[in-house]
């Protein structure tokens, strides 16, 4: 098995090629994760080029363009255009090159707004997205439309998963593009550095499920390897691990041992009030499986922000 | 661009719904708009370099964006992923060389097979994203979906007055008759003719029992000037008959037979699928805007369509 990972580079990537190194790969198994020095995935002759050069037979695709929140308010129609044509050219060339299992990554952020919960992969397309960034939403939702075209038209097997909030180091801890939990530890951090108090974005009220993303990492290479579906897999802490942005602030501030005060900017925007996901179809395949403690998988970020501060994406 | 005359650039100027805009526009011209039809021997719009080209050469100033890969419910079932990619390409193509090129208003044509497959009726506007469509016709039904997303994200990042216009089933003159890859009424039509021709009853495919409005190409062409002129919502705009005109398929048979003065028998196909049993639009906001329009009477509408096949059939598109 020859595998492409597409996003190598980002959150999700490195923690894939963390596990693939630390837990060792099956016999055989050779892992290239490509990154956008490799090819430009908007392109589709670039694209093509990168599957030409490597000849996967199975790809792990992740590669997209991501922001939190506030960035992804300011350009809606940037992030649709951009992942349509990724996601178009990555699933073309995998299966002009006769690639057997292509696992794409989608988001609990792209299911419908108005919805009841917990949410569950039979909804993903049962309403409107929260307005703040269908753009992104609507070209996550077309992957699992292109899956099913591809099984349809062309007997391929190509599937995806649909992680929750995810975190971990090498993560993108920009402030202003970032997500809510990298965000808060780059702010800690700051306020540490500048003896100031730390303000968090929103009332503090939203709540969230989080995984971590070295588990989300040895969840996806059980996907690739043993899920046959075509339809998305969510791949979740269970519903009883959602927390409040306020509760995930103060896990940071503990983690960090920060002692100053913890403020609420209320005029900035909340988001989605909850997302909350139902994990029964993972745990139907996998009852036993143990995600890692969340105040464990905070310190590590951490501690590797820290260490790593001076080449972390911010 | 000189002066204040609209430049209309119309893609799929020669299908269906560009016959009825030429139609209408020749009934009711204006003198500060010209109109170019564009046909796919002008220029493949899944290739951008040449939709660029095509539409520079115009330089227009508004788009009807009419050109699409389009099928009945068979030739849809057979290849989703085609219909889906061949139709995302020309649409992405289209908006965004049309905003490229500092055009300001685009009105592009959905259709009620989009709409969610699980749906209390009648459906209207707001319900477009609300469910999963039809199975048969996922692939076209998801692409023409994203054009309202990309309508709604041109207009906010651009300020743009990107539009669409979602007719219920369309017919009249310059149809693609094809009875694998062509709609019902064409069909009928093409049938009709051939059995007249041959003294043999009409074979209708499924039970007859499916409903539909429909809508003339003349009728449409009109609406889809006045969307032009006069209509400025981000939201798309159903443009029906109302529900109280829709009718079954053994209904729309009958019309078919009396404009050809056919009496010979119906004969009906169960092996063959019906799709969806209906998909009743609410023309209510149109009605909110047009208060008296007045669509053509159906059976004169077929007749007329019948007459044009007669005359026609050597080039019609069999």
């Amino acid at each position: 098995m020859k595998v492409l990972v597409t996003g190598g580079s980002g959150l999700v990537g490195k923690a894939i090629e963390y596990v693939v190194n630390s837990e060792g790969t099956k016999d055989g198994e050779e892992w290239f994760f490509a990154t956008s020095k490799d090819a430009d995935l908007t392109d589709a002759k670039s694209t093509n080029d990168l599957f030409e050069k490597h000849k996967p037979t199975h790809v792990i695709h992740l590669a997209a363009k991501v922001g939190g929140l506030f960035g992804n308010l300011k350009s809606n129609l940037e992030y649709f255009q951009k992942n349509m044509a990724i996601n178009q050219n990555v699933l073309e060339s995998a299966h002009q090159h006769d690639v057997q299992n292509v696992v794409s990554c989608l988001s609990t952020c792209i299911f419908p707004d108005k919805t009841s919960y917990p949410i569950n992969e039979t909804m993903v397309h049962n309403g409107p997205p929260h307005t703040s960034n269908y753009g992104y939403s609507y070209a996550k939702r077309m992957v699992d439309v292109l899956n099913k075209g591809y099984n349809g038209d062309h007997g391929r097997n190509y599937t995806s998963v649909i992680p929750t909030n995810v975190f971990g180091p090498d993560d993108n801890f920009n402030i202003e593009v970032g997500h809510v939990l990298p965000g808060l530890i780059h702010k800690v951090y700051n306020a540490k550095h500048n003896g100031s108090s730390f303000t968090v974005w929103g009332s503090g009220k939203p709540r969230r499920q989080f995984i971590y993303s070295r588990d989300l990492a040895r969840l996806m290479i059980w996907v690739l390897r043993n899920y046959t579906e075509t339809d998305p897999i969510i791949l979740s802490v269970a519903e009883e691990d959602e927390i409040s942005i306020k509760e995930a602030a103060e896990a940071v501030v503990s983690a960090m041992d920060f002692k100053n005060p913890l403020l609420f900017d209320t005029n900035k925007s909340d988001g989605q009030y909850k997302k909350t996901a139902d994990n029964s179809k993972l745990r139907t395949y996998l009852p036993d499986f143990k995600f890692t403690p969340f105040h464990v998988a905070i310190k590590e970020t951490c501690d590797w922000f820290v260490a790593n501060y001076s080449v972390a994406r911010k | 661009m000189e002066g204040s005359k609209k430049r209309i650039l119309v893609t799929g100027g020669s299908g269906l719904v560009g016959t009825g805009i030429r139609a209408a526009v020749e009934m009711d011209p204006r003198d500060d708009e010209e109109y170019f039809y564009l046909s796919s021997k002008d220029a493949d719009l899944t290739d951008r370099q040449a939709t660029l080209e095509a539409f520079k050469k115009i330089a227009p100033t508004h788009v009807i964006h009419l050109a699409a890969k389009v099928g009945g419910l068979y030739g849809n079932m057979r290849g989703n992923l085609h219909f889906f990619r061949i139709n995302m390409a020309i649409n992405d193509n289209v908006l965004s060389i049309a905003q490229e090129l500092g055009v300001k208003k685009v009105v592009s044509c959905l259709s009620t097979c989009i709409f969610p497959d699980k749906t209390t009726y009648p459906i209207d506007e707001t319900m477009i994203h609300n469910g999963a469509p039809h199975t048969s016709n996922y692939g076209y039904s998801y692409a023409k979906r994203m054009i309202d997303v990309l309508n709604t994200g041109f207009n906010q990042h651009y300020k743009t007055q990107f539009t669409a216009v979602v007719p219920t089933n369309v017919f009249g003159p310059a149809d693609n008759f094809n009875l694998e890859e062509g709609h019902v009424l064409p069909g009928l039509v093409h049938k009709v003719y051939t059995c007249k021709k041959n003294n043999t009853p009409l074979m209708v495919w499924g039970t007859g029992k499916a409903r539909r409005q429909f809508i003339y190409s003349k009728d449409l062409g009109r609406l889809f000037i006045w969307v032009l002129r006069s209509y400025e919502e981000t939201q798309p705009i159903i443009l029906s008959v109302g529900e109280e005109d829709e009718i079954s398929i053994k209904e729309a048979a009958e019309l078919v037979a009396k404009g050809f003065d056919f009496e010979g028998g119906f004969e009906y196909d169960l092996t063959r699928s019906d799709g969806q049993y209906k998909k009743t639009a609410s023309n209510a906001k149109l009605r909110r805007y047009l208060p008296d329009f007045k669509f053509t009477p159906i059976g004169q509408a077929i007749r007329e369509t019948c007459e044009w096949f007669t005359a026609n059939h050597e080039t019609a598109r069999t």
